[in-house]
């Protein structure tokens, strides 16, 4: 249950995009670049800052540092024990008593104990000792060894894909030089922490994941991979002798070897060494070679590559458990900057060039990577799902194609997509191995790839240069409109919305905007019910396409306020609340004009709030510091506000759901499923309210009860994908895996029957 | 309340025991799967109410916990994932540092923990699935305890008792531990999934906390280890790491991949106190100061550290 859910009624959700307060490339970037650029700030590390009191007051009083002897120790531990305790205690004192005594031994303090704690010098004197001993022999860290910048956005893909539970799908990466104890590292520290993330999963998800990441970096992931715990202890003695069989015969004195392996790669002497090392395996051309290698192997469907990673099955399953995980609607979940980081590095995006990351065509691209990022976020089920679904059964050619269909209606704005997709991948690896064949690269290859590309993009690049920032709230039409030529789709569409076929609405009103892209009220309906159809993507743009329209339009800046408040973008949502204050005639005089620029929340809501005084009967007003209070997560202050909002505005059944939102995101379940069930006593048809009840039961654990609301949600508006997802899990929560097939087959007749309302 | 950012992601935080403000925080980059660590001295600054670094110390591979010095105010012991188990003198300058490097553990080292009663050894777990006992004089450890088949993923001295600690592994047990007897005096199959955490109370010697990658937190009576007095559910991904409280008997504190901090009353019907999500990434680090009643300390992948006091709002600004 998320904030998204505020959504519901009037308002879009969401374009995260460029104009995101945190920009998940560039903190990437930095969070990268800053940390390989380490090596050389280190060397200057401040000595100063600290001062550490040698002997403080408030040094813990008079605490003895090692009083006992163990003998005399134990003894009193045993008269301290009453009877109830020593039972518990018979194991301890039954110990060895030759190992007793070496522990003893070993606690015959060096120095008095009333020396020490009293004088501040001598405190130290212990220590005196270790310095002397190893002060300056302490193991030197070696700071330049592999290039660690590399991995480090592929780490991030591979954690990332646990958390949303998005298959990892690797990217073509330049062999990296990593030494055997670096890939030893990497396998198995992200198994072993697969394991902890990925606990709902089976092992072969697992091994997927794993298998896609090590496969990724050229290691081979059958070796030595510390495999999961099977069934507690027989099988565990037999695993940890295969293991330590393994580490002995396998990596004698591992940790060693590492350092030499280390230190190889230092002497070296060059941070470029792994670029070297990547060029006397491949030659200069290698990496295109093996980008075509993986090219083809791509269009090929269904072909096993590298290892068990994606032979179909596998991938099958990945996908199916992977949509089980994108259900975390949690808008933390869909903000984590890893979420927004893996796709893109999964699908090779962007790229490692020298030391930096790149988007792998240019900037434009990124936009579009941008674009169809949040696309893939807010949307997990539909476009990945079918992207996958054709990847297996049809290969690329196809998955082009229907890219190149769904955006050739976008309008003058997005040449550059049409462009794009008019590259058929085919043609385009054709070119590139053409390219490649004919020398055009140089020892930089993936650099002169990029460049090669971004001059086949040319003019596209250069007309599109502006429009960075706005690319990705395009709104993307569906193809195949039957209400294309309808006489008057607006109005068909506002009866269709009334009726809750919200989908149907949707291609109505898009038939309007078509018609009339300067309909604002069009293009405004088109985002209320994209809202109230889960798709908080289209919403957003569609809002966006009716701000530029009218952009002083109160009802459209409230939805894109609350959307960005949804979306946790706080700067963006602050300036639509700040635009909405700005232009309503009655409050316009309380914002001073010049302030725009740098919004503080605290700022905001106080002119809200004297709005608020200024007429406490305004329930719009109350509504906007609802949101506001969502924003800072003061809940209970949201609540209220929604709640006076109510009391002027009882038959908004939007503002229930927003109510009923806020308080399941105050964790108050059952309070939201009183508001809900207001929202569908003023509109028995609100399909998101049927769905977020479900979601509300399902929070509570009353499994059959969510799906019961999902059925009824899905009977009306069979196309809302989200909805089959959560049905799904709830279906299995609640251990009905036998309806699993009458699920995935959408046979609505059969769940009506089995889960009536 | 105060925010420190680090440059890593954090992976386990400590109020010192010395002084009120101060607090030592363990990071490793890219996750901890492949790179450098970094650990942190930090203080409050009384005047300002801001968490300032006093002192960092690298190391080239990355810090997974970190425990303060039972004797020493400015002596700590870091647990890295090279294997080695390092000691600190934040009134060193780095180029003195680290004081110690042990050596011994084949595998990266997960958790340490210094001796409270005692005050002058620890003891690390670690993923070549043994736990060892070290002592500041000592060069090499002084015992070693294998008997987990898998990961040992904390350790745990007993507050009460010299020479006794509890340990989590990925092996599905908890085991009750006596230094002095090479072989663990109980298994606790405390859970069908790896056990990730485990903590004593600090009021009743016989009762354990254990943290799972089943979501859940469970409370044991060490004495009648059939069954949990508590099994403590609201998290919804693996719990990281899992505290009793200083002060209170009753109250636990954990944090979990969910990317919450929830703090617990394991007696009571409705046991979640409190959850706080201001991380934005998971939360693999919490403490609770022994010296400040309330005041709580996260860390997390958002490479963000807080320090709040129980029942405000750890971002509110000052």
């Amino acid at each position: 249950m998320a904030m998204r859910d505020l959504v519901t009624g009037g308002a879009a959700c969401a374009v995260p995009g460029t104009s995101s307060p945190s920009n998940p490339f560039g903190a990437l970037a930095n969070a990268i670049l800053g940390s390989s650029s380490k090596a050389q700030e280190l060397k200057g590390l401040p000595e100063a800052s600290v001062n550490v009191p040698g002997s403080s007051p408030d040094f813990r009083p008079e605490a003895p540092l090692t009083t006992f002897p163990g003998s005399e120790y134990e003894n009193q531990q045993h008269q301290q024990l009453d009877s109830r305790n020593s039972e518990f205690l018979y194991g301890f004192r039954s110990a060895n008593h030759g190992l007793e005594d070496a522990w003893d031994e070993i606690h015959r303090p060096p120095i008095l104990p009333q020396a020490r704690g009293r004088e501040g010098e001598s405190h130290f004197a212990e220590f005196e000792q270790i310095y002397n001993h190893s002060g300056s022999s302490a193991i030197q860290p070696t700071w330049d060894g592999p290039p660690q910048r590399v991995l480090s956005s592929f780490l991030h893909s591979f954690v990332d894909s646990g958390r949303a539970g998005i298959p990892f799908r690797p990217a073509v990466l330049p062999v990296l030089g990593l030494s055997e104890g670096d890939k030893q590292c990497i396998r198995d520290r992200s198994c072993i922490m697969a394991r902890h993330i990925f606990v709902d999963k089976s092992e072969e998800y697992i091994s997927a994941q794993v298998n896609a990441l090590l496969h990724s970096l050229d290691i081979d992931g059958d070796r030595q991979i510390r495999g999961p715990m099977h069934d507690p202890f027989p099988e565990l003695e037999e695993h940890w002798n295969k293991s330590q069989s393994a580490l002995k015969s396998g990596m004698p004195n591992s940790a060693d070897r590492w350092v030499t392996e280390f230190n190889q790669q230092r002497e070296h002497g060059d941070p470029e060494a792994w670029a070297y090392s990547f060029e006397e395996l491949h030659g200069a051309d290698g990496w295109a070679s093996e980008f075509e290698k993986e090219q083809s192997q791509m269009a090929s469907v269904g072909q096993i590559r590298g290892g068990n990673m994606s032979n179909t099955a596998a991938m099958e399953q990945s996908r199916m458990l992977a949509h089980t995980l994108a259900q975390n609607t949690d808008p933390k979940f869909q903000n984590s900057k890893f979420l927004q980081f893996v796709s893109k590095m999964g699908r090779g995006e962007l790229i490692v060039d020298e030391n930096q990351i790149k988007p792998a065509t240019g900037s434009i691209s990124a936009d579009w990577a941008d674009e169809y990022q949040t696309q893939y976020n807010f949307r997990p089920n539909s476009w990945a799902d079918q992207f996958v679904h054709e990847q297996l059964s049809q290969g690329m050619d196809k998955w082009v194609d229907e890219f190149a269909k769904e955006h050739q209606q976008q309008g003058v704005d997005d040449q550059w997509v049409d462009e794009f997709s008019k590259l058929h991948v085919q043609d385009w690896a054709e070119e590139f191995g053409q390219q490649v064949s004919e020398g055009a690269f140089g020892d930089s290859s993936a650099d002169n790839w990029a460049d090669a590309y971004d001059k086949y993009l040319d003019e596209q690049v250069l007309a599109s240069k502006q429009r960075s920032n706005t690319s990705s709230q395009v709104y993307v039409f569906s193809d195949m409109n039957p209400y294309v030529g309808h006489p008057n789709p607006l109005k068909e569409g506002q009866e269709l919305f009334r009726q809750g076929l919200l989908s149907e609405a949707v291609l109505a009103l898009e038939a309007e905007v078509l018609k009339n892209p300067d309909n604002a009220e069009g293009w405004r309906l088109l985002g209320i019910t994209h809202a109230e159809n889960d798709d908080d993507q289209q919403a957003i743009a569609s809002m966006m396409r009716a701000q530029q329209v009218d952009p002083t339009n109160l009802e459209v800046l409230l939805a894109l306020g609350v959307s960005h408040t949804n979306e946790l973008e706080q700067a963006e949502a602050l300036k639509f609340l700040y635009k909405w204050l700005q232009n309503h005639p009655k409050y316009g005089v309380l914002t001073p004009p010049e302030q725009v620029d740098s919004l503080h929340y605290a700022s905001v809501a106080r002119l809200f709030n004297e709005a608020s005084q200024m007429s406490p009967e305004d329930a719009d007003v109350h509504i906007v510091l609802g949101v506001l209070y969502n924003l800072s997560r003061e809940y209970d202050k949201a609540i209220e506000s929604f709640q006076a909002a109510l009391k002027l505005k009882p038959h908004d059944y939007s503002l229930w759901n927003k109510l009923g939102a806020t308080q399941a995101n105050n964790i108050q379940s059952a309070d939201a499923i009183l508001a809900y069930q207001q929202a569908l006593d003023l509109k028995p048809n609100y399909v998101r309210a049927w769905a977020n009840m479900g979601i509300s039961y399902a929070n509570q654990g009353l499994h059959e009860e969510s799906i019961r609301y999902y059925v009824r949600a899905l009977s009306m508006n069979p196309k809302a994908d989200n909805a089959w997802q959560y049905l799904r899990i709830s279906l299995s929560c609640a251990s009905r895996n036998d309806m699993f097939e009458a699920c995935d087959s959408r046979n609505l007749d059969v769940l009506q029957k089995e889960f009536p309302l | 309340m105060p925010v420190f950012k680090t440059p890593f992601n954090g992976y386990a935080v400590r109020f010192s025991p010395f002084y009120e403000g101060r607090l030592l925080v363990a990071t490793s980059q890219n996750f901890g799967i492949l790179g450098n660590g970094r650990l942190h001295v930090l203080e409050i600054d009384p005047a300002s109410g801001a968490l300032a670094e006093l002192r960092s110390f690298e190391t080239a591979d990355g810090i997974y916990d970190c425990a303060w010095s039972e004797s020493h105010d400015s002596l700590a012991v870091a647990a890295v994932a090279d294997g080695s188990v390092k000691l600190w003198d934040a009134s060193l300058p780095p180029a003195a540092n680290p004081v110690r490097s042990l050596h011994e553990h084949s595998r990266e080292v997960h958790s340490v923990d210094w001796n409270p009663v005692r005050r002058d050894s620890f003891l690390s777990a670690s993923w070549d699935d043994s736990v060892k006992l070290w002592t500041l004089d000592r060069q090499s450890s002084v015992r070693t305890f294998r008997e987990h088949s898998y990961c040992v993923y904390a350790v745990a001295w007993s507050p009460r008792h010299a020479d006794v600690f509890a340990s989590a592994s990925g092996d599905r047990t908890a085991r009750v531990w006596d230094v002095r007897d090479p072989r663990s005096t109980l298994v606790l199959p405390a859970h069908d999934h790896e056990i990730l955490s485990c903590d004593w109370n600090k009021y009743d010697e016989c009762s354990l906390a254990t943290a799972s990658v089943d979501k859940s937190v469970r409370v044991w009576d060490v004495r009648a280890p059939r069954a949990p007095i508590a099994n403590l559910a609201g998290h919804g991904y693996a719990v990281r790491k899992v505290k009793f409280s200083p002060h209170r008997e009753n109250i636990l504190l954990s944090c979990s991949y969910d990317m919450t901090v929830c703090m617990w009353d394991y007696r009571a019907e409705d046991a979640l106190i409190a959850r706080y999500d201001h991380h934005t990434e998971f939360v693999v680090g919490v403490d609770m100061s022994v010296l400040v009643e309330g005041l709580l300390a996260s860390t997390g992948w958002d490479e963000l550290v807080y320090v709040w006091q129980h029942g405000t709002d750890p971002r509110a600004m000052p």
